[in-house]
């Protein structure tokens, strides 16, 4: 699509520790288009959130390292852009909301401290306009008494307040793409409600270009435009969100569909994938999924299935849509 | 706050003044006196030694029975007299007066020396962890941890004032204390004092250092576009000092106590530690006492200095 402002192709991010070498991402391709929302999905160990700090390499390193792939920002690939064009684009351009606040922002400092320095460093400011910007974004957050949760400390907030000074330090400088890594996993449901809330507007009111990831498919239908379905690292269906919700192609993603709770099933029944997630450590040759997949070939456990078109915005990794593989089966 | 620090005083009070009579008992119980080193010298001219003994213990008030003269003490410390010294024959508290800065110079030319080189090895440490550099800091350290200072002060001397005759094997007091020449000669007790103290903080700090650098709120100021020196140096450096300074007041106080007197000794440094070390062997209680008491409130300082730096490090924390 011509209007994608961030391109991720064939990006593998690995882990060489002492037990081996763990393909966290491997083979990720997507893009992003202005102002939609892209959600990644998964079961857990599957490579988001790698893949996420991937795209501004924020994984450790080591002993992590891009061993393939790029990432097109504006013309330019941050796999390999000089770290100071990187730090220029961390945080300004693309930002991060983490999973758990409670972590992620710094216990010993103040959440004014930890919003000035961000906004600091990007934007030749005097702390007056500074501190009147990130209150700004504290009320659109809906945090009460925003010049007072400025000088908060974080243990001194609700995990709700947390997780919103959090997003409205990853807005602090009106970054173009929003990275969300399972904004909501570490809260409870009346913080879900608020921060799913938060993140709706954000889509209307800024038109902001969203990277949403979850393991919940739910979550999916709430606030995605489209879904990228990624399994042992790699991206293996990529579609409008009811296009899979309607008619998934890729067993896994089939799978994946049919394990969401619904009214009118019957809770008993509820299905599950069988069979364990791949262990990173040592994928199973051909494609991943093989071993847990009731439609595997001869070809599924030699070839590996690249993402192809099998309508204009729907690709699928899989041998089963794939012309050549049916003649060999 | 201001009750913590209030309660604590008070606490700190009760603490030296335990210390102190614990200390008056044990030397005063002993079978010698102060006025030992009197007679001896009396004895050696012909004198009628008892008679003199008596009339310096009447003087001096030993005569009386041990609770009094306990009681007599703690008066006078209280009204600011710190007694007499016996073996200097001057009050204690000019005693004190002349010699206190020699001790006061050597901790804290030493701690400024292995605080300052500890952090920053270990820092550097742990950010170039498992290269070369690390390597020789942990076999450095693990060195610097393991030799008893009095032995490295012994072996300095050794090799730098005895072989190489780059400094006098004595500590010379004709030099004003500050002048250039008295900071060179503190070379070698700093070195001998400092470098336990610096192994130690190296190995703490490349620890703790470690233990934050991988912390999830370390991946969020990266994300956040700030440059590599504030994401070790201020967000890293920060939550790693927080264990640190408490080890570091720790060992402050092993340093006053223990250190410092023995690198005195070693490198002939009139300070309260030679003081004290001779007024033991002379019986002089008074002198003992006070340099204990002086140690005591330093640590007990030192500590409750601690508890306020650490609210300040730390916003978490908040004394009732
Ligand atoms: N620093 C690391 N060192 C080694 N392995 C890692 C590291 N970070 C992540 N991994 C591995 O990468 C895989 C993908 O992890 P992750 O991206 O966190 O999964 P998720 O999809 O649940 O977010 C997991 O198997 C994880 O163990
Ligand atoms: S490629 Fe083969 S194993 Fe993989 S999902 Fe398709 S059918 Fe199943
Ligand atoms: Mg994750």
């Amino acid at each position: 699509m011509s209007d994608a402002i961030l391109k991720v192709d064939n990006l593998k991010t690995w882990f060489y520790t002492r037990r081996g070498t763990v393909k966290a991402v491997n083979g990720m391709s997507y893009s992003l288009n202005k102002g939609e929302c892209l959600c990644l999905v998964g079961e857990s160990g599957c490579g988001k959130s790698v893949s996420a700090l991937s795209l501004l390499r924020l994984f450790d390193s080591p002993p992590g390292r891009i061993v393939e792939g790029h990432v097109l920002y504006k013309g330019v690939d941050l796999v390999n852009c000089t770290p100071g064009h990187l730090r220029s684009v961390r945080g300004k351009d693309i930002a991060l909301v983490f999973q758990n606040a409670q972590a992620a922002l710094n216990p010993v400092f103040s959440i004014e401290d930890q919003m000035l320095e961000q906004i600091k460093v990007h934007y030749d400011i005097n702390n007056r306009a500074a501190i009147a910007k990130a209150q700004t974004l504290l009320e659109e957050m809906m945090i009460p008494a925003p010049e007072r949760a400025l000088k908060m400390y974080p243990h001194q907030m609700s995990g709700g307040m947390k997780q919103r000074a959090m997003i409205a330090m990853s807005l602090s400088c009106d970054p173009e793409i929003l990275i969300a890594d399972e904004p909501t996993t570490a809260v409870d449901v009346t913080i879900r409600a608020q921060i799913m809330h938060i993140f709706r507007r954000l889509k209307t009111s800024r038109n902001m270009s969203i990277i949403f990831i979850t393991h919940d498919l739910s979550l999916v239908r709430e606030i995605g435009d489209r879904v990228a379905v990624v399994y042992a690292g790699k991206v293996v269906e990529l579609a409008p969100v009811a296009k899979i919700m309607e008619e998934p192609a890729h067993p896994y993603t089939r799978g994946l569909i049919s394990c969401l709770p619904d009214i009118s099933s019957n809770l008993n029944r509820l299905p599950s994938i069988p069979g364990n997630t791949p262990n990173p450590l040592d994928l199973p040759p051909g494609c991943a999924f093989h071993p847990r997949c009731s439609m595997a070939m001869n070809i599924c456990s030699s070839n590996e299935p690249f993402l192809t078109g099998i309508a204009d915005d729907h690709m699928v990794a899989c041998h089963l849509y794939n012309a050549r593989a049916g003649e060999n089966k | 706050m201001r009750n913590y620090i209030i309660k604590r005083l008070f606490y700190s009070v009760i603490i030296a003044w335990g210390i102190l009579t614990v200390t008056f008992i044990l030397l005063r119980i002993g079978p010698s006196s102060p006025v030992d080193r009197y007679i001896l010298n009396i004895a050696a001219r012909g004198s009628d030694v008892e008679s003199v003994r008596q009339a310096i213990e009447a003087r001096y008030g030993l005569d009386k029975p041990l609770l009094e003269q306990y009681f007599d003490y703690m008066g006078n410390l209280l009204q600011g007299n710190w007694g007499w010294s016996f073996s200097a024959s001057m009050p204690v508290m000019d005693l004190i007066g002349s010699h206190w800065i020699y001790s006061f110079q050597l901790i804290l030319l030493s701690t400024i020396f292995a605080i300052l080189l500890g952090i920053g090895l270990g820092v550097l440490s742990a950010v170039k962890q498992n290269t070369r550099f690390d390597y020789a800091a942990s076999i450095f350290s693990f060195i610097g941890i393991s030799i008893p200072n009095f032995w490295l002060g012994l072996m300095l001397i050794m090799a730098f004032a005895v072989n190489l005759g780059m400094f006098k094997t004595y500590y010379d007091t004709s030099y004003s204390i500050w002048s250039l020449e008295n900071l060179r000669q503190l070379i070698l007790p700093v070195l001998a004092l400092g470098t336990g103290e610096l192994a130690g903080y190296v190995r703490y700090t490349r620890s703790s250092m470690l233990d934050n650098l991988h912390k999830e709120f370390v991946t969020t100021a990266r994300a956040k576009g700030l440059p590599e020196r504030t994401v070790i140096g201020k967000h890293v450096f920060r939550n790693a000092m927080l264990p640190l300074v408490t080890i570091i007041m720790f060992d402050l106080g092993s340093v006053v106590f223990g250190g410092a007197y023995l690198t005195e000794i070693v490198f002939g440094i009139p300070g309260l530690g030679q003081v004290s070390f001779n007024a033991i062997f002379a019986n002089d209680y008074a002198v003992v006492v006070a340099v204990t008491l002086i140690s005591t409130f330093l640590v007990l300082f030192i500590n409750l200095a601690t508890d306020i730096l650490y609210t300040y490090l730390d916003p978490r924390i908040r004394y009732e």
